[in-house]
């Protein structure tokens, strides 16, 4: 008995009418697809149902399995093994891509499954880079089973080659967090001993005591200083040679200056050290740069949105004989067979077979497009209609796939606009606070010659502008890690702040507030001979056997009618025979072979040349779109609706969602003078749409917003990325924009506050430098701190 | 107060051990995961498999 409207396991809207459900520990659960059903009685079964009550909230469609299995069993002869994994004598080691897995209760169910199989000893998961490290007997069980154990629990694997397996930021990660325990132990060891070194002071100290103290200290500063202090040093260098002096130049020279007056003092018996400022000053920058770092990776890992898009595996004809390959191996020139249905691995020209292609991924052309012999198709569209034969010219990251995705990868890490600002600024400010120090210790070396180097000491420490650097980099990465756990992918650092500005929302009306799944609307039957079950029936029969996206729309549980014959027409409909009648279905001219009728986005059905009935398909609006827009318009935003669509279709959608301004017909050259006029107005707009033709409108805008499933092409230009099925995420990212220049505006001011009330007492010498370490570091933790609470932000 | 001159040596070759073993365990991968571990805990995967609905 169905429930709720949502599948338990996938979180897609269960299709109407449907009626899967699962019992999980005696709760009825209803689920969308078979698919589903499967991969929650397997989870059941294997006694691991408390991965539902771990896990966090599914993405929709995260864990959904594909329709149809990929062929696993290939990845178990050994030459797979020998491409994949690093081999020794009975085990083997491989790094496994899990695709779909969003939260720690994944992991969680993939280490125990896999760990529960014969033969391996671990899969050690790692949720942040969704790779899984393999330890297993090859001869006990085959690479291919494990990935069809992590195929059968609705994951998507992926073997990977074996260079690809270590990542930068694991390693980032692993030596900052060395880097930290050096650091954080090493200052608690000096402190220690400074503590004897200032009760020393005040009560009397032995000398040789005062100076073995002194010399441990040394001791333990040193890996301080240069094994957790190095990158400072290194960056403060790059910074002077390319004549841009960063906040680490104050930073570097301060740490440099009191270390070696502390080995010059022990070495000598001077009278102070100042280790234990050192050690310190170096801990809690450390331990920012740390917190910074982690904020940074959380933003998921999209580099293997490639292998996503793209089948494991392929057909490959060689000699007349099919053989099944991993897609990894595709090279020029070979020869690949594509059945309907599947994705095409590769960049490469049809050798044999005409068929439909749909191109939405690249071109965000719904309709599909027809493709002969001699004709490119491209990696990453669908074969629609018949299985053809494709001489490959690009593979792997060579293909216009990976030349977009790379191209989008690349805007992701470009620096902001105003980030390089800031970094401008912090220059000056950097060779002007060491101007004032050079004058403050001229000033006391002339006054008081013995406290010149302390005072000047503190002014450099306490003045460094690491809290103003670190103001708005830390509230934007906190942001942007946030943003992402929200279902909403930033890949335009300015993004945040012009969203945050926002008046004006401009909006496409397909694929945007729409589903873009088509349905089916109405039905008008014109022959008394059929009722409307019947047609329904038989369109549902004969559109079985077509993949096209309107073909979904006529999808039906009942049981239906055999068809003999069916005949996929490229571009034209499907014919077949049912119950001894010969029916078409597709285009008027096509199924009624009469032409006279205008309405040719209506789907006929016929039988001999004659029209039996009519089907309108519409795109339906996405379910939460009227409850989005209301919101914005709380918010204080202005609405549009620009379409390219027909007049009729887009008063409809603006009237039931209850925006007043609205333009159809629209070129995508009108969209774009849409948004200008309202610029020119003095409006911040944002341009949400999908598809190629909205590429040049999204970037005219000021700010642009695109729904994930669309056209890959209009993802790169635009700025954000929505993952969801959901719009919701709209309002989230404006609120949330807003609130990010909010914490942005508080660091800044904070770190003005600050800075303008330390110098002066660090002038005037009422500041020692084990003060001054703790105020400077002081401020720029808090100012990490606040921009942290962005990543709570609901 | 000489067996400072003793056991301030001591204390720094048992740090020098625990820098060791923690570089040695960052090496080995135990903390490129920091969020699993804390979930894990609530897991029971001993549960006997094909737990009937009855409890």
């Amino acid at each position: 008995m169905a429930s709720t409207d949502t599948c338990f396991h996938c979180a897609l809207p269960n299709p109407a009418g449907s009626d899967f459900t699962v019992d999980i520990e005696g709760v009825v659960r209803s689920v969308c697809c078979p698919g589903c059903k499967a991969v929650a009685e397997l989870i059941r079964d294997s006694g691991m149902s408390s991965y539902y009550s771990m896990r966090d909230a599914p993405e929709p469609g995260a864990g959904k399995p594909p329709e149809e299995q990929g062929e696993w069993q290939v990845f178990n002869n050994d030459d797979m093994l020998a491409a994949f994994a690093d081999l020794d004598q009975s085990t083997a080691e491989a790094t496994i891509y899990a695709g779909g897995m969003y939260c720690s209760a994944c992991s969680w169910l993939i280490e125990t499954s896999l760990t529960n199989l014969t033969g391996v000893h671990s899969a050690d998961v790692n949720p942040m880079t969704h790779r899984v490290r393999l330890r297993w007997s090859h001869e006990v069980t085959g690479l291919g089973d494990i990935l069809a154990t992590l195929a059968d629990l609705g994951y998507r694997p992926q073997p990977l080659a074996k260079d690809d397996s270590s990542r930068p930021e694991v390693a980032e990660q692993r030596t900052a967090l060395k880097r930290l325990l050096v650091a954080s132990l090493g200052m608690m060891q000096v402190m220690m001993f400074a503590v004897g070194l200032y009760a020393g002071d005040f009560s009397g100290i032995d000398a040789d005591m005062q100076h073995f103290l002194r010399l441990v200290s040394f001791f333990v500063t040193t890996p301080v200083v240069f094994y957790a202090g190095r990158p400072f040093f290194v960056s403060a260098w790059r910074g002077l040679v390319a004549r841009m002096p960063g906040m680490d130049l104050p930073v570097s020279i301060a740490i440099g200056a009191a270390y070696a007056a502390s080995v010059y003092a022990t070495f000598t018996r001077g009278p102070a050290v100042w280790f234990d400022s050192v050690a310190m000053f170096v801990f809690f920058l450390t331990l920012g740069r740390y917190l910074e770092m982690r904020a940074r990776h959380r933003s998921i890992d999209r580099g293997a949105a490639l292998s996503q898009i793209l089948p494991s595996t392929t057909t490959l004809l060689i000699n007349e004989k099919r053989t099944v390959v991993p897609v990894a191996q595709l090279a020029k020139d070979d020869i690949v067979i594509i059945r309907a249905g599947d994705p095409i691995p590769a960049d490469g020209v049809i050798v044999a077979g005409t068929t439909t292609v749909d191109e939405a991924m690249l071109t965000g052309e719904a309709e599909p497009q027809a493709r002969s012999v001699g004709e490119m198709i491209n990696a990453g569209s669908i074969n629609l209609d018949s299985e053809v034969q494709m001489q490959v010219q690009a593979a792997g990251s060579d293909t216009t796939l990976g030349t977009i995705s790379r191209m989008s990868e690349r805007a992701r890490f470009a620096r902001p606009a105003f980030v390089r600002v800031a970094d401008r600024i912090a220059s000056y400010v950097v060779v002007a606070l060491l101007l004032i120090a050079t004058a403050v210790a001229l000033y006391w070396y002339v006054t008081a010659p013995e406290r010149a180097f302390v005072i000047t000491l503190s002014v450099l420490v306490v003045t460094c502008p690491c809290a103003l650097a670190l103001a708005t980099p830390a509230a934007f990465a906190a942001a942007g890690s946030r943003f992402s756990e929200l279902q909403l992918l930033i890949t335009n650092g300015n993004a945040i702040e012009v969203l945050a500005r926002a008046s004006h929302i401009v909006f496409d009306k397909t694929g945007t507030l729409t589903a873009g799944k088509p349905a089916l609307e109405s039905l008008e039957v014109f022959d008394d001979n059929y009722d409307r079950e019947y047609c329904l029936l038989v369109a549902a029969a004969l559109e079985q056997s077509s993949s096209h996206p309107i073909a979904h729309a006529f999808r039906s549980d009942q049981v239906l009618p055999a068809v003999t014959d069916p005949t996929v027409h490229v571009a034209e409909g499907i014919s077949g025979i049912i119950d001894g009648q010969s029916f078409r279905i597709g285009k008027v001219s096509f199924a009624a072979a009469t032409s006279d009728d205008a309405n040719s986005d209506k789907i006929v059905l016929g039988a001999n040349g004659h029209r039996i009935a009519e089907f309108t398909v519409r795109d339906p609006l996405r379910l939460d779109a009227y409850e989005t827009l209301l919101s914005l318009k709380h918010l204080g935003i202005e609405l549009s609706l620009a379409s390219g669509d027909n007049e009729r279709n887009v008063a409809a959608v603006a009237e039931s969602l209850g925006i007043s301004d609205f333009r159809s017909n629209c070129t995508p050259q009108q969209k774009l003078e849409i948004i200008e006029q309202l610029q020119a107005s003095g409006k911040r707009v944002v341009m949400v749409g999908d598809g190629i033709n909205d590429a040049p409108v999204l970037a005219g805008a000021d700010t642009s917003i695109a729904p994930a499933h669309g056209a890959l092409l209009a993802q790169t230009s635009a700025d954000v990325i929505m993952l969801g099925e959901s719009l919701h995420p709209l309002v989230t990212a404006l609120k949330m924009s807003r609130k990010t220049l909010r914490i942005v505006r508080q660091n800044l001011i904070w770190a003005v506050v600050y800075n303008a009330t330390a110098l002066p007492l660090a002038v005037a010498g009422l500041v020692p430098p084990w003060l001054a370490a703790i105020g400077m570091s002081a401020s720029s933790l808090i100012v990490v701190l606040n921009a942290l609470r962005l990543s709570r932000y609901e | 107060m000489s067996i400072l001159y003793v056991l301030i040596p001591l204390a720094l070759l048992v740090l020098g051990a625990a820098v060791w073993a923690f570089f040695w365990a960052v090496g080995s991968g135990q903390f490129d995961d920091l969020d699993t571990p804390a979930v894990r805990i609530l897991m029971d995967d001993d549960k006997a498999p094909k737990s009937e609905p009855e409890e």
